[in-house]
């Protein structure tokens, strides 16, 4: 088994962040905060953060908010309870909550809400609640405040009213074999698909892993095959990690890639909390 | 960059612009766009049957310095990638404006009571609006997952309150599809039309057998599309009893060709649940008791799957499709569930019917757990998903015939099953079994 090109990875995703007037950019302007997040989060999880420069950072997260307190995907964007999180997790990162004001990100959050106790945005309900907790989180190692805890729908937490052992099941039967799939010259085993039948991909690796972590059924599935397969999508000489082994690398599957060594525990890979996605 | 250099660039950026709006607004039939390498579009012509290099005729369109930019033939229109990033910064700066100063004339005419501004700002208003759909349109048949242009025109359509608004929304979104199949917002856009018409439109019916009918379309170019069958499955609460029925009907010949294609089995499992539902609405009303029809429905279903399996060897989704159809068999159509269990002859009838049913079932199991010698990768899966399906049953049948059943089959005998067809995932063999056998006790 290879080990994990850390310091390429490091050079490939700084390298791509400064591309900014590619094809690739015009699919990736409006998500932006969220790639931002990821890019930092990797860099973190590599132990590189000090490569960035905060203070320019900052000062862009804080143009892309609006009057209502939600947060756009880019400066002049919509407001978007997915990109909200992320700008939120991006100040964390730095430790620079204290710019932003909490009670008008929670109003816009909590505007979102339903009567029925869920969220509007396509099934955002785990978002909303990692931003309510995360801003509960921060507020509280801040100003030693519990005052936030009552945000409407805070207590209804996803984790609570599953059948974890069912969940498993299915999120165990994702990891995929030789004999799995249609597409045979394509199958590389150990990694994880999102849905029956699919080729295994980096990306519900990752997604996949991280559930399973939340519901303590990690020890269902092969980490060691997991973790080759994650090393084998590694370009070793230019950096980067793809989809899958022998493709072409992004930025995306890399972020995934190095979040999903850093659940298995790979050494030198600082850990991450699959929940709020941040370092521990 | 000097500053008669920037000019020039940004001049000709908005003639870019310019040039394709026209494009759209002439054609407004056109129902497929793509993205040409600029190397792509001689071969076209060839392929409309224009041998000469120098034909240049309404169909290709260029730009001042003479590179060929858009094809539009037969309400296609090919965009050459060479322009995408000017033609989308473009897009983006025009619908940004006219997105700024028609959300404040909006705010503006809320305040202002005077009859002779609001009727200037009516009629600012009205090219704002037009603005900005005219630039959202464009831009999204660029970059088709931006949820700012989306919401604009969201905006603008329900202000208006014309239904033909808010069909030309479905047009644009199918036609973001045909570039883009997978985007989001062009999905969830349709469901908003949707949700926006029910009730106040005759032709709804019509619609849903149309969006239903789409989802097949791109279905078929772009596999396993999560976000066009979750889509379809949606729109299974607009469907009628004879629409459910009817779309059962027709996507079986798909499925049956696209047997590896979860999505479309998980369509059909929705289809038969909102009958099911239905009939037991109705059976609450008029008490008419056991219903033949959806009964035979089920049966039909559990054979078909059943011949499938033993056609197409090692498929998943047949497998996943089997533990949806049993579990809701044994629930519904052979399981005492009202409390009648003392009335001695319908209790040996279910009984009866749960034998035959588990006797199929260990049957089905017999025959795929052999790997011959030799044999490909697909044997092995189809033992593999045989045992874990039969591990599901014996999780999923209630506890009273799960004794019954148990000895028949002891689940270390599925271990060793799996373990032999799959030997490089025991971790995981081990928790399944053990997590069936501690829940038996």
């Amino acid at each position: 088994m290879g080990e994990l090109a850390a310091q390429k990875h490091v050079q490939f995703i700084l390298s791509v962040e400064k591309k900014k007037d590619s094809l690739e950019a015009v699919a990736m302007e409006h998500p932006r905060m969220n790639g931002e997040y990821w890019y930092l989060t990797t860099l973190d999880l590599l132990g590189k953060l000090q490569a960035v420069d905060v203070d320019e950072v900052v000062s862009w997260v804080l143009q892309c908010q609006h009057d209502s307190g939600g947060f756009g995907g880019n400066i002049g964007h919509d407001p978007y309870v997915q990109y909200t999180l992320s700008a939120v997790q991006v100040l964390v990162l730095f430790n620079k909550i204290d710019v932003l004001d909490a009670d008008k990100v929670a109003s816009y959050v909590a505007t979102l809400q339903n009567e029925d106790g869920s969220f509007s945005g396509d099934g955002f309900s785990y978002i909303a609640i990692s931003v309510e907790k995360a801003v509960n989180y921060t507020v509280s190692c801040k100003n030693h405040d519990g005052g936030f805890g009552c945000t409407p729908g805070g207590e209804s937490h996803a984790g609570q009213s599953i059948d974890k052992d069912l969940l498993g099941w299915w999120l165990c039967e994702r990891q995929v074999n030789s004999g799995d799939i249609l597409n045979k010259a394509k199958v590389k085993p150990g990694g994880l698909n999102g849905h029956p039948e699919k080729l295994c991909d980096i990306w519900y690796s990752w997604w996949v892993l991280s559930s399973l972590v939340m519901i303590d059924r990690v020890h269902w599935i092969g980490k060691e095959r997991l973790v080759k397969f994650v090393l084998d999508c590694q370009d070793i000489e230019n950096g980067g990690i793809s989809d899958r082994p022998d493709d072409v690398v992004d930025v995306y599957h890399t972020y995934f890639g190095v979040a999903g060594l850093s659940l298995l525990q790979y050494p030198g890979v600082k850990a991450i909390d699959p929940i709020l996605c941040f370092t521990r | 960059m000097n500053e008669e250099e920037l000019r020039r660039s940004e001049a000709s950026m908005a003639d870019l612009l310019n040039q394709f709006e026209r494009i759209l607004e002439s054609d407004p039939q056109i129902d497929e766009v793509g993205f040409l390498h600029p190397s792509q579009f001689s071969e076209l012509n060839k392929e409309v049957g224009h041998s000469s290099p120098s034909f240049d005729d309404s169909t290709v369109l260029r730009s001042a310095d003479g590179n060929s930019v858009f094809w539009n033939r037969d309400h296609k229109l090919g965009i050459s990638t060479q322009v995408l990033f000017p033609l989308y910064e473009a897009a983006k700066h025009a619908f940004m404006a006219a997105s700024r100063q028609y959300k404040a004339l909006n705010s503006k005419s809320d305040v202002s009571g005077d009859e002779n501004s609001l009727y200037v700002s009516l009629s600012l208003d009205n090219s704002f609006e037009s603005d900005v759909m005219k630039h959202s349109g464009a831009l999204l048949l660029l970059s088709s997952d931006l949820g700012t242009a989306w919401h604009s025109r969201k905006l603008v359509v329900s202000q208006k309150h014309k239904l033909s608004d808010f069909l030309d929304e479905l047009l644009l979104s199918a036609l973001v599809l045909s570039y883009s199949p997978k985007s989001e917002y062009a999905w969830s856009h349709r469901q908003w039309v949707i949700k926006s018409i029910a009730g106040k439109c005759s032709t709804l019916s019509e619609i849903v057998t149309k969006d239903s009918e789409l989802v097949e379309k791109i279905a078929e170019r772009s596999k396993m599309n999560y976000r066009a069958w979750n889509h379809r499955c949606w729109l299974v609460t607009y469907m009628t009893r004879e629409q459910l029925l009817y779309e059962l009907k027709r996507s079986r010949n798909w499925a049956s060709l696209h047997v590896a294609d979860h999505s479309c089995f998980h369509y059909r499992s929705r289809l038969m649940l909102k009958i099911l539902e239905e009939q037991c609405y109705k059976q609450e009303i008029s008490s008419s008791g056991y219903n033949v029809e959806t009964y035979q429905l089920w049966k039909e279903e559990l054979d078909w799957d059943e011949m499938l399996i033993k056609r197409y060897i090692g498929r998943e989704a047949l497998w996943l499709h089997r533990r949806f159809l049993s579990l809701f068999w044994i629930k519904h159509f052979i399981t005492d569930h009202s409390g009648v269990s003392s009335h001695g002859k319908q209790n040996n009838s279910m009984n009866n019917d749960f034998r035959i049913f588990m006797d199929n079932e260990l049957h089905l199991l017999d025959s795929c757990s052999i790997i011959p010698d030799n044999s490909f990768d697909d044997y092995q899966a189809q033992a593999k998903h045989s045992a874990t399906y039969i591990l599901w049953l014996i999780k999923q049948i209630p506890d009273s015939r799960r004794i019954e059943f148990q000895e028949k089959l002891k689940t270390e005998n599925l271990k060793a099953l799996l373990n032999k067809a799959c030997p490089e995932r025991s971790s995981t063999w081990d928790s399944l079994v053990s997590y069936v056998e501690a829940s038996g006790h």
